[in-house]
Formats: C-alpha cells, structure tokens, sequence
C-alpha cells in the first residue's frame, strides 16, 4: 500500500511553478515514477501531494538542431532517447549509456531527467552527460537560471534544486557530436542491476573526458587529459578523483581495479 | 478519489480510483483482472508487466490516475475465443511455464518484443526479458518457445526428441 496523497497533473507549467512555489517541500513530482513510486511503497519518502509532470505541453520535447545541440525534456523516457535516430549518430555514448540502464520496461517509464534529479552517486546516465558538457535549465516562479551538470549535483541524492524549482530542461551542446565514445558498467549479474560502479570515456577533438558513476558520493568527472597520455597515467589521474567506498555491491578495491580496466578496454576502442 | 477510462484489452472501464492506487491493485482488486501478478511490487521481477499504449511497463509502478485515457493490453486478452495465442501456444509447447507466476508478465514482455522485432536472435530474446525473473525454468525453455514462435526453431532440439 503507498501513503495517502493527493494526485495532480497540471496542464501548464505556470500552474506547475504555482503548486511548487505554495506546496514545494510537502510534494514530490512525478515522471517516470520508477524510483518514486518504489520508494513510496518502501515508506521511505510520504509525500502529501505528487505531481504527474506528464500533461505539460512541451514537457516531452526531445530535439536535436546542429547549432543548438540536444534538448531534453522532463517528461522524455530513456528509451525515447536510446532509440532516437539523431541521438544515436551524434550522442552515440548516450545510446550506449541507455542501453545499461535497467530493464525494458523500466526503460519505458524511466525518464532522462528523472535520472539525473534523483543524484544517486550510480546514475547510469550521467557519466555520458558530464563528458558531453550537458547542462541543465532550472525554473521557478521567481525566473530561470541554466547550471552546467558538473555543478548540478551536491552530494548522495543531494542537488542544487531548491523546493520551488524544477529542472525543465537538459541541453547537450552541439559541441562534442560525433565525439567517440564508450561506456561499461560493471553489474554483479548480465541482467538488470544497478552498477557496481561506471566509467564513460569521451574523445574530443582535443582530449580525454572521463566520468565515472558509483565511486563516490556524486557522479565524477575528470576532465582535460591530453589525448597522448598513456594509459596508466590517465588511469592513476582518475583513481585520484574518485572515492569508492566497500558495500553491499562491491569492495572499494574491486572498484577502482575495475575503473583501471574499463578505461584500458575503453582507450582500445577509441585510439 | 478520481475519475479515470481506460481501455483494457478493447473494453472500456470508466471508474472511481483512490489517488495512490496502483496500476497493478487497480486491475487484480478493482477490476478482478487477476491474471496480472504481484511480486516484487518494486520494478524488479516484472510480473506485473502489461502492455500500456504500445509498451511494456510494470504495473506496480504506475498510478491508476496516470492511466487515464491509456489503452491497456493484460494476458486476459491474448487467447481469443478460448483459443490460445500464438505465443502462449508455444509456452505450452514447449514447457516454458512450470509454476506460471511470471508467465503473464513474461508475455506481455515479448509481445512487445516482437511487435519491434518479429524475428529477435537469441541474444535479443535475452536482453528482451531481462527485467522478467523466472525461478523455475533457468529461461532456456521460454527462449525456445519464443524462437519456436517466430519460426526458428527446428524440431530437432525439442524435449521429445532428447
């Protein structure tokens, strides 16, 4: 049984700033509800009110222009973006990074945003956004203000969101298209799991960019690698940024030996 | 409490829901469709998978209210006129279903699988279910009553001929 709330879909985002600048910190938003609603039923949140985000025009927008790069919006499910044909020519790491994200049906609910706004430290997307320079559009009633990724996420499921506001968009720039790239995972089965830890690598035109998911508190990225640096080099320079912890799913050891060899394979494939 | 309609297997329901029912309670309590299973009720098991305009979804994690309007597909609606579907022909066949709890979610699963891709390799089929557990069969007999169902599958490996 979930607790009791009340549940509304407004039908314009105006109405939506209203109900988050009255009711911010008693409600909780509602897209893909794959992790809301299992916490819910865990009894781990009790939101009074939840907010189904998926009436909004324009919440569903996902486009790709050449000059302005990618737009996401809150209401677009990962398998939307994983199977978009423009995703997959230009953003091809993010196509990549979808594909290890859950299950099918999952994939079918789960939204982009809403992988990003729940900051788990093993968010399967964001390694992949932190590389491309993703950036996200906040707004509240008050205005809006654009925060670059890297400096979206505060702590374990701790961002700069304020109750007020919502994260309305996702913007990739156009920046990195056709970047090569690669993603690994590494799960404690093949089938749907959460990651043991996840290293994207991205090749720019004039370096490396490596982030790197379940190895510490947020999302990491490691920027500004020169693109002849050998592979030990880039390996201990990204072991330096990370602080994996021992759990339920693997050992602080076990993480960092295997970010060493997921950027070995990765530099395989993309030198 | 709201008003919701929603189509389910092409009839229509128009009725009264409590804000934080479940899509999954809503159909086996309300409606008495208990042919939709509850296990994990968390997104794991996939049990409780239907078909929700067009795609696999688990039921235990959308509200009613978020299904008004949607058109829903349940295993109610796969044999038609008391004749087994095609898929579930193939369950049958060859013996894909042992205690049967995750068999309702297992084919709507792959319905939608094939509805994309009418003839998925096995590596597809794999990757298709893999947010269906399955405690009895180790998967083998489902993955060769799916490529029996999309015709590859020769006889030669079934059960009988061992």
């Amino acid at each position: 049984m979930l607790c009791e709330f009340t549940y509304l879909a407004p039908k314009k985002e105006k109405e939506l700033l209203d109900i988050l600048t009255e009711k911010g910190p008693e409600l909780k938003l509602l897209a893909g509800g794959t992790d809301l609603l299992a916490n819910i039923r865990l009894g781990v949140i009790t939101p009074t009110i939840v907010v189904d985000l998926k009436k909004i025009p324009g919440y569903n927008v996902l486009r790709f222009d050449k000059k302005a790069g990618l737009e996401v919006g809150p209401a677009v499910t990962i398998n939307q973006l994983k199977d978009h044909p423009d995703v997959k020519k230009n953003y091809h790491i993010l196509t990549i990074a979808a594909e290890h994200l859950a299950s099918h049906q999952l994939r079918n609910r789960a939204t982009v945003i809403g992988n990003i706004v729940n900051a788990s430290p093993s968010a399967d997307m964001v390694p992949a956004l932190l590389c491309l320079e993703a950036s996200v559009v906040i707004v509240s009633k008050e205005g809006e203000r654009t925060v670059p990724l890297k400096e979206f996420f505060t702590g374990v499921k701790k961002t700069v969101l304020r109750p007020e506001e919502i994260l309305s968009q996702l913007l990739v720039p156009e920046k990195h298209t056709r970047a090569k790239g690669g993603f690994f995972k590494l799960k404690r089965i093949q089938g749907h799991d959460l990651g043991v830890v996840g290293v994207a690598l991205l090749k720019t035109k004039d370096e490396y960019k490596c982030g790197i998911s379940s190895a510490a508190p947020t999302p990491v990225l490691v920027e500004g690698i020169p693109l002849n640096t050998p592979a030990k080099k880039i390996i201990d320079k990204v072991l330096g940024a990370i602080t994996p912890i021992d759990d339920i799913r693997g050992s602080k050891d076990y993480r960092n030996f295997m970010v060493g060899v997921y950027i070995k394979r990765l530099l395989e494939e993309l030198r | 409490m709201v008003k919701i309609k929603v189509k389910i297997n092409g009839e229509t329901y128009i009725r009264e829901v409590e804000e934080n029912r479940t899509l999954l309670h809503f159909l086996r309590e309300d409606l008495g469709l208990t042919g939709t299973k509850e296990g994990c009720g968390a997104g794991e098991c996939g049990a409780c998978t239907i078909i929700m305009n067009g795609k696999s979804v688990n039921s235990c994690l959308v509200l009613a209210p978020e299904a008004d309007g949607a058109a829903i597909e349940t295993i109610e609606g796969e044999a038609k006129q008391g004749k087994l579907s095609k898929l579930q022909q193939a369950f049958d066949k060859h013996h894909a279903v042992q205690c049967g709890f995750c068999t309702p979610g297992m084919i709507m699963t792959i319905k939608e699988l094939l509805a994309k891709n009418p003839k998925p390799t096995e590596e597809e089929i794999r990757q298709g279910i893999e947010g269906n557990f399955c405690r009895c069969t180790g998967y083998q007999q489902i993955i060769e009553a799916v490529q029996d169902a999309t015709g590859q599958r020769k006889e030669k490996g079934d059960l009988k001929y061992v």
